[in-house]
């Protein structure tokens, strides 16, 4: 470890390297592009290079950068909600890569699909979103119970009450996705 | 194992192949027997099968190398850490602005001759209806601060009537609208993370004529004269009470806002999600009655660094007994002129900084708003928009 209060490039370099692919990764799935999910990793390392190492307790780099970065992509996600179900679906046309759906039924659809998860993801607390958004992209319950600053012995209880809350959700916005006339205006068009 | 040492979370960590050790086989014999806990089980999966159904639908990133991003972020690493910019906080900005508001009436004090007398029952109150922007040039106002001219201008005649109070948490709207005295708006079907009341602040600047033409002097403008009639002139300013409304994750804002510094281990910082909404009364300026309002504005615009003909087309254009003038600093906010609910309103970001926020202003009804957040200039209307 460098200086008191400092990180060495080596060190720093260290932890970006271990970590920030895999961060990406985690919080892209509720941000709208790779650009917006490497910013706001990006800020989350800024903001640990700004503490220093004294400013976390020793070995806690990784579990600190998932805190800080899921739950300000929850954050975000959770201010696109305020502006409605129809806004979150524009804002995430263009989410689908291009070799996933080659027709544009399949691609309205899949965008669909993705904003309603989003949907139902905005709308639980957001230490609930955290755990399904952590869990379901592969973090172990010791990774999870670090990151979010509880023990792991309740990352279990915490996790189903969250796939209950969460799937209550989804369903409801299913229906209510199912009954607009989007899709049917598209097929007919 | 007995039965009632398993609970929901353990049976959902059995499920993942997380419950560790010995337990793992005293677990699998139990449920194996267990109807009720197979039931149970049952029921978590296919919660668990429908989360992952859903969560698989959303988009991975295209592979990226670490190589360049490690790149871009030692250059950030290398950037010194971003102050707040100045002007920023509405509070700093309305502050600043009243204070520009006091001092443009006493440059006016300087400027109007002669002035017909100052009796006290001859006076004219501004009521802010409209915003404009003025932008000042950074070297000059920095010059003033430096030379501390513009504090040493007011600070010594200023007697505060209502000093600032630290905001006080309030428990719902209809408290703070009683607290504040007027109908509060919030953001539709959004209920804010914290609800802050702030009371009155006003101020009196009593004109000392002698004292003003000497900083006048020493600041190279003789050619401003104060009357010997101004001597003694009182002009008042009112902010009425305001609320603050706190939305989403914007860290450690009650602490900041009751002036308390948290400890560096709880320090949270805002985030994307944070949106803050201010609403206050107009703030109020009585002044002699005989004050040239343009006169006022000009010649302060003037001292703060615009040059005459800039001076001059802006206060042209303006009501000054009804536009509350907000003063920003050239090359640190770009701002737009919006329209808010058929309202005049003016839209502020932050230059040189790619974070998105904005601070979108506007007066209805006589009220003063301030909304800030992130978002592009849609997202900031919308918003606005939802304020019932």
């Amino acid at each position: 470890m460098g200086m008191a209060g400092t990180w060495t490039e080596a060190e720093f370099e260290s932890i970006f390297g271990e970590q920030f692919a895999r961060m990406v990764r985690v919080v892209r799935r509720v941000l709208r592009s790779d650009a917006e999910a490497e910013e706001i990793c990006a800020e989350a390392f800024l903001k640990l290079y700004r503490m220093g190492p004294g400013g976390i307790a020793e070995g806690t780099a990784g579990a600190w950068l998932y805190r800080v970065a899921s739950r300000s992509a929850i954050d975000r996600l959770r201010s696109h909600k305020r502006r409605g179900f129809e806004e979150q679906l524009d804002a995430n046309r263009g989410d689908v890569a291009d070799g996933l759906e080659s027709d544009p039924l399949g691609r309205l659809i899949r965008e669909e699909r993705i904003a309603e998860v989003r949907f139902a993801l905005a709308g639980l607390k957001v230490e609930k979103a955290q755990v399904l958004l952590l869990r379901y992209s592969g973090l172990s319950y010791q990774e999870i119970a670090s990151a979010m600053q509880i023990k792991p012995a309740s990352v279990g209880t915490m996790l189903a009450r969250a796939e209950a809350e969460f799937s209550l959700h989804y369903q409801r916005q299913q229906r209510l996705s199912k009954r607009a006339p989007r899709l049917q205006t598209a097929k007919e068009g | 194992m007995k039965h009632n040492e398993i609970d929901t979370g353990k049976l959902r960590a059995y499920l993942d192949g997380e419950v560790k050790g010995d337990g793992v086989s005293a677990l699998t014999e139990h449920v194996g027997m267990c109807a009720e806990c197979q039931a149970q089980l049952k029921v978590l999966s296919s919660q668990a099968a429908s989360v992952r159904a859903g969560l698989d639908f959303l988009p991975q990133p295209a592979t990226a190398g670490v190589s360049p991003s490690w790149s871009a972020m030692r250059l950030r690493l290398e950037q010194p850490a971003p102050s707040a910019p100045a002007g920023w906080s509405p509070w700093r900005t309305w502050s600043l602005a009243a204070g520009g508001v006091v001092a443009m009436a006493a440059v006016l004090a300087f400027t109007v001759a002669p002035v017909r007398g100052w009796a006290e029952n001859l006076l004219s109150i501004f009521r802010m209806e409209h915003i404009a922007v003025v932008e000042l040039n950074p070297d000059a106002v920095n010059a003033l601060e430096n030379d501390q001219l513009m504090s040493r201008m007011i600070s010594a005649d200023v007697t505060q009537t209502e000093p600032p109070q630290k905001p006080q948490p309030v428990a719902d709207a209809a408290t703070a609208s009683k607290l504040a005295g007027f109908k509060i708006h919030l953001i539709a079907g959004e209920t804010p993370a914290l609800l802050l009341f702030r009371t009155p602040i006003s101020a009196q600047l009593k004109l000392d004529r002698d004292r003003l033409q000497s900083i006048l002097d020493e600041a190279g403008r003789s050619d401003v004269q104060i009357p010997q009639s101004a001597d003694g002139a009182v002009i008042s300013m009112r902010v009425p009470a305001g609320i603050i409304a706190v939305y989403g994750n914007c860290g450690d804002v009650s602490e900041r806002f009751q002036g308390k510094q948290p400890p560096a281990s709880a320090t949270r910082s805002k985030d994307a999600s944070c949106v803050r909404l201010n609403e206050v009364p107009s703030p109020t300026v009585t002044a002699p009655q005989q004050l040239d309002t343009a006169e006022i504005v000009r010649a302060a615009l003037q001292f703060a660094g615009l040059s005459a003909s800039e001076a001059a087309n802006f206060t042209q254009t303006i009501d000054w007994t009804s536009t509350f003038v907000m003063p920003i600093l050239r090359g640190q906010l770009s701002y737009e002129k919006v329209s808010v609910g058929g309202n005049d309103g003016v839209l502020l970001r932050p230059k040189n900084m790619q974070s998105g926020e904005f601070t979108l202003h506007w007066v209805d009804n006589g009220i003063l708003y301030s909304l800030m957040g992130t978002g592009d200039n849609t997202t900031a209307l919308n918003l606005a928009s939802q304020i019932e």
